[in-house]
């Protein structure tokens, strides 16, 4: 089977199918005979040319990138005559290949920017410089690219994303108010390769440094909740004193919190999380989850595309970063 | 030829329990509170889900077959038992035999195809996991579905045994399993298939059905896997076991089953389980970086294999 990526116009989806290709055809010569434009963007009105946008997530599987989706879905259809938009994704967030090939065939497909949430900061680069070589302006979001090798390939490509270690460190901040000086955390990692990753374990520790709370044990869950749920029993066997486990994402804060309650210490150890999805919404109503944050998932692609369609008509002369806003969410902000 | 002659389960599995209480001990010294009884309700209650999976696996492999979308089939039953619970209120009897159903049907497009169409079930199953898994996204929308406390009667702790209900299914599939294999006309014919198809053709026995079967028990308990996974995490995720295939032949292989067929045991396979499971929890009690864990886990499953295999060698030399 074909890996066919999800598309929203419909112009590739039926290019792809043989059956619709001979009325394509006929579709592109009348067209051509009405106007002038190039065949690639008269298909569906031909009265303006409307820039195409490509959307390159990682693991749709992945509610945070699920979500970006369907913002960036309606954000295009309440704009529909300003841009068109194509979305992608990849299988799971560790298929860096896939990214790649991605990000050449969106230039292939001959798109006018590329809006991209790199599943790795350093790999991606070569592809995006080819693209912005051919042309193509890209915008980078959620997981920042590396910023030395960018400047070592001399390419320049702006930042729309929140900062990972500014929210963890102020969920960290929030659950320190709730703790002792002294009183012994473990922190749950993501995969030790994601930029974001790294950063969201630096804030937790910057927040538990601030507040002299000692983190005993601090091992990577690989964002998976079944193996934080592992890992998580171990920790809480081996240090029986444990007040908190901090978890760099909310997947693996599920998993904490399996392991937290099979062994019967719900009331002694608190837990955190990141990103805000539905199911930890639920878990912090029940006070099972302390807090998490919110880094507006289903806006961050719209800062992304918003942020293109400025570099396309020329509003924005040098790009700049932007950052974009992260929440604290517990109880409280919920029940609002 | 000699495999099955010298073949002695009792021999393996006495060594599979020394590298078991090598290990235990090795993390005893170096760990303050791996040796403890909390310790190991804690691995009875981690261990249902690839227990499970890996019992069904030791069928296929004993036929000759392989599942790989074992991982995949567990993560579409627990999708389908999530949403069934949360999101159409059923309750969790007809939910979980939903969920045991789902399990069965892929094991039984898996044996189904692959027997009735002469396809390698490597190729049949490598399909399947990525149909199951796409099937998975599409059920839970992509969206990591909260079950809540509705599934705590599977997953909760028992009063005097400390040990969660999915664990003595786990303990029960094991025994169940042993005895099918090795006291049954369906597990005697597995074993027979696995060792030597033509001969089985030839002594006048049909045995697609049991090929097949044998798919069927791996996906149904790949289902009740999904439950106990389910249950264990009151979620039902995506992104649920994968690799998880990898692990449970891991398990067999660790526990003697041959991936040529016709050899395999599954209490020797759920020593296996119990191998992999005890690293993970003693290496993770003692903090150890996750490159170093992947490093440590990978050489034990090819000391304990290649152990095993020069143990056999040098009895049927002498």
């Amino acid at each position: 089977m074909k890996t066919a990526p999800l598309q929203t116009n419909s112009w590739i989806s039926t290019l792809n199918s043989e059956k619709f290709l001979p009325i394509i055809l006929s579709a592109l010569i009348l067209a051509q005979g009405c106007s002038s434009e190039s065949p690639v963007n008269s298909s569906v009105n031909d009265e303006s040319k409307k820039p195409r946008i490509a959307l390159i997530m990682k693991s749709l599987a992945n509610d945070f990138f699920a979500s970006m989706e369907r913002g960036a879905r309606q954000h295009q259809e309440s704009n529909s005559i300003r841009y068109e938009l194509i979305c992608n994704g990849i299988k799971d967030e560790s298929d860096l290949g896939r990214q790649v090939a991605l990000v050449d065939e969106m230039v292939a497909a001959g798109v006018d920017a590329i809006v991209i949430a790199p599943a790795d900061s350093k790999a991606l680069i070569p592809a995006i410089k080819h693209a912005k070589q051919a042309g193509v302006i890209v915008v980078n979001i959620d997981n920042k690219l590396d910023q030395e090798i960018l400047a070592k390939e001399t390419v320049t490509v702006p930042f729309v994303g929140p900062d990972n270690r500014k929210g963890a460190a102020m969920v960290g901040n929030y659950l320190a108010s709730k703790l002792e000086k002294g009183d012994e955390v473990a922190i749950l990692e993501g995969k030790t390769t994601a930029f974001n990753g790294v950063q969201r374990k630096l804030g937790f520790q910057d927040a538990m440094n601030k507040a002299e709370i000692k983190v005993v044990s601090s091992q990577s869950a690989d964002w998976e909740t079944n193996k934080a749920n592992t890992i998580t029993s171990s920790i809480l066997r081996e240090h029986p004193n444990l007040k908190a486990v901090l978890a760099a994402n909310d997947s693996m804060a599920i998993g904490a919190v399996a392991a937290v309650k099979a062994l019967n210490r719900s009331k002694q150890v608190m837990v955190i999380g990141f990103d805000n999805i539905d199911a930890v919404q639920t878990l912090i109503r029940e006070g099972k989850v302390l807090a998490t944050a919110d880094q507006h998932g289903e806006d961050l692609a719209t800062f992304g595309i918003e942020t293109a369609l400025d570099l396309l008509a020329g509003n924005l002369i040098t790009p700049a970063d932007m950052q974009t806003p992260v929440d604290l969410i517990n109880q409280s902000t919920l029940t609002d | 030829m000699n495999m099955l002659g010298t073949f002695k389960p009792q021999k393996q599995q006495a060594g599979l329990t020394a590298v078991l209480i090598l290990l235990c001990g090795i993390f005893g010294v170096s760990s303050e509170n791996f040796l403890a009884t909390p310790t190991f309700i804690s691995i009875a209650n981690q261990i249902p889900d690839l227990t499970l999976v890996a019992v069904g696996m030791t069928f296929v492999l004993v036929i000759g077959g392989i599942d790989l979308s074992t991982g995949s089939t567990l993560a579409l039953s627990s999708a389908v038992f999530g949403v069934l619970l949360t999101e159409h209120d059923w309750t969790l009897f007809p939910a979980s035999i939903a969920c045991i159903a789902t399990g069965s049907l892929c094991g039984l497009a898996n044996g189904f195809i692959s027997i009735k169409a002469r396809i390698p079930s490597f190729i049949v199953t490598l399909g399947m996991l990525e149909i199951a898994r796409g099937a998975t996204k599409v059920v839970t929308q992509s969206q990591t579905k909260y079950i809540g406390s509705i599934t705590d009667p599977i997953s909760d702790p028992l009063p005097v045994l400390s040990v969660s209900p999915a664990f003595l299914v786990a303990v029960f599939a094991v025994i169940a399993g042993q005895f099918v294999l090795s006291k049954t006309v369906f597990g005697r014919y597995c074993i027979a298939v696995g060792t030597n198809e033509e001969a089985v053709i030839m002594s006048g026995v049909r045995i697609a059905p049991y090929q097949i079967m044998a798919f069927c028990v791996c996906g149904a308990l790949c289902g009740i896997a999904g439950l106990t996974h389910a249950a264990k995490l009151s979620t039902a995720d995506p992104n649920a076991a994968i690799g998880m295939e990898l692990s449970a032949i891991a398990a067999c292989v660790i526990g003697g089953t041959s991936l040529m067929g016709g050899r395999g045991n599954v209490i020797s396979t759920f020593l296996g389980v119990l191998i992999i499971s005890v690293l993970q929890t003693g290496l993770a009690q003692l903090g150890v970086s996750e490159p170093m864990k992947q490093v440590t886990t990978g050489s034990v499953i090819i000391i304990a294999v290649l152990s095993d295999a020069l143990r056999r060698r040098w009895s049927s030399n002498g």
